[in-house]
């Protein structure tokens, strides 16, 4: 409906106009609004995103390469992208059950675990870091040492991560219809053959769109890793703590040069999967 | 169709349960396991008073900046469309892909004394890296979208016939924008504005960074939390991870009434 049918032209009403909605943004509390918003998302991100590429080619490209191709900063990046891959594999593969079961079951109790799956957003990643640490350190309880270990890592990505599929996943299962899975079971389908070539084409997008922002998240944990992680040099140091490593020993230009292979990568990741969701949305 | 399986159900209480439902269970327990006594001095530690002090004072100039820009910027995208809204737009997730260490890195290079806005404000005699303002920053630069990404697909779907309606019968734009923009859109922002107060205590790679992490002067509770553990401390570091445990379970509470509500909303006016 369009500003112009509204209200009808007989009555003694004016038709409104359109200015009165853009409030606080017409004329010229407009352009202020649009001024103080573009100064001050250059003042918080704009220019000190400028500032960390500023830093990184500070003393030219060749300083750069060397580097964010360091051995350390590769075997950095190398243990962040496998850990978070397998991260993110688990979540897809968890978050469609958990999702299913939240939009598909009742039980006694189900709002407690629906609940539960947003306490990774809601708690601190440093109290999550301090408790996996205890819990699965040196003296744990349940005896599970998994301190300096690639497993204790990708256990501290997943919890944090948890949230991802299960939320992107959850609201595509409530609205489906499953006609098209009942025609293929009178037809004699498999439980498993219907749900391989029908219920989990429907659902890929979301799957992916939920296991790359997990991803592009679980690039730069820090928190919650960098405890249970231990932080030892090649081997158990995940890329940002990397880069504050370098940042409290006073090289900005080799921790800048890093953060940004690491945005760069993270960019990737967003843009591969807005396409790949985009392209399966089409393709189905 | 549509019942999930039992076993389905089973493996998904126990992933759920082992992976968050035990580690939360175990902090409280932590935070209890030396008797009350003990648990009462710990909470009466200076420094832990000192840290939540400034994490006080952090969230009450973060949190209204953040939520006066999450909705003002969500109606911009929304009822203004330009090219430099829809760039906007396109770019407002930004801030949640960046790693926090990276975060802190870049308010640093920009605001330390030496650095492009850092130096004209030095000159001022303003002090923003290592100091209350950086942590400031650095709290509203990792939260910032959060409010206006709960907004706009709102927005979008609700349109303007009302507020149309309420200006064709005479209502000025500080009531519209009062009595039906706000109404509407009451429980979407209450739901932001919480993950922004969620997100601004739990902050810890860029405020590690930029606060500099001095003990009593700039440390927020997180950084009391990773300091008392890194030294020793656990029972006090677990102290005030349970502090903060409670208030995220609070938090939890207050988004499921949120969510409870909007979505009531929603099915009133469908």
């Amino acid at each position: 409906m369009t500003a112009h049918s509204f209200p009808p032209t007989d009555g003694p009403l004016q038709p409104p106009r359109k200015g009165w909605l853009l409030w606080p943004f017409h004329t010229l509390s407009r352009r202020m609004g649009q001024g103080v918003a573009v100064t001050f998302y250059s003042l918080v991100v704009l220019i000190p995103l400028a500032a960390l590429f500023s830093n990184a080619f500070n003393d030219g490209w060749g300083f750069f390469w060397k580097a964010a191709t360091a051995k350390e900063a590769l075997s950095a990046y190398k243990l962040t992208i496998i850990c978070s891959l397998i991260a993110a594999g688990v979540n897809a593969v968890m978050g469609l059950g958990t999702g299913w079961v939240l939009a598909r079951d009742s039980f006694k109790g189900k709002a407690i675990l629906n609940a539960l799956i947003d306490l990774p957003f809601a708690l601190p990643t440093v109290v999550a870091g301090v408790t996996f640490y205890t819990l699965y350190g040196p003296k744990s309880p349940v005896h599970l040492t998994l301190t300096g270990t690639w497993t204790g890592i990708t256990v501290a990505i997943v919890f944090v991560t948890l949230p991802f599929t299960v939320r992107s996943v959850q609201p595509v299962i409530e609205t489906m219809t499953f006609n098209a899975e009942a025609a293929a079971a009178t037809l004699g389908a498999s439980p498993w053959r219907v749900f391989r070539t029908i219920t989990l084409p429907t659902l890929l997008p979301a799957i992916v769109t939920g296991a790359g922002l997990a991803f592009a998240r679980a690039m730069g944990e820090y928190g919650s890793v960098v405890f249970i992680s231990n932080n030892l040099p090649f081997r158990t140091e995940v890329a940002s703590s990397y880069i504050y490593s370098l940042a409290a020993a006073g090289d900005p230009v080799g921790a800048a040069a890093t953060a940004v292979t690491m945005l760069l990568v993270a960019l990737a990741v967003l843009v591969a999967v807005s396409v790949a969701s985009r392209r399966l949305v089409k393709g189905h | 169709m549509g019942r999930s399986p039992l076993w389905l159900r089973i493996i998904v209480l126990l992933y759920v349960g082992v992976l968050v439902g035990v580690p939360l269970v175990f902090v409280f327990q932590q935070s209890f396991a030396h008797g009350a006594s003990a648990l009462w001095t710990a909470l009466h530690d200076s420094s832990m008073g000192n840290a939540i002090d400034l994490t006080m004072r952090v969230v009450l100039l973060a949190l209204p900046v953040n939520t006066v820009v999450g909705v003002g910027a969500a109606l911009w995208i929304v009822r203004h469309p330009s090219w430099l809204s829809r760039v906007v737009d396109r770019l407002i997730d930004v801030p949640l892909a960046i790693s926090p260490i990276i975060i802190g890195l870049m308010l640093e290079l920009a605001y330390a004394q030496n650095g492009w806005l850092g130096r004209p404000l030095a000159a001022l005699g303003l002090r923003i890296i290592f100091s209350y303002p950086g942590i400031v920053l650095a709290c509203i630069f990792v939260s910032l979208p959060l409010v206006t990404r709960q907004l706009i697909p709102l927005l979008r779907e609700i349109g303007s016939n009302q507020e149309l309606t309420a200006a064709s019968l005479g209502a000025g734009p500080v009531r519209i924008f009062l009595t039906i923009t706000m109404r509407s859109i009451m429980w979407a922002t209450a739901y932001g504005v919480t993950l922004t107060l969620a997100r601004i205590l739990g902050e810890y790679g860029a405020v590690l960074i930029v606060s500099g992490n001095i003990t009593d002067l700039t440390q927020t509770l997180t950084l009391n939390i990773g300091a008392n553990f890194e030294n020793y401390n656990a029972y006090q570091g677990f102290v005030g991870a349970g502090v903060l445990a409670l208030t995220s379970v609070i938090i939890l509470l207050v988004l499921g009434v949120a969510r409870h509500r909007e979505r009531k909303r929603h099915e009133h006016l469908a």
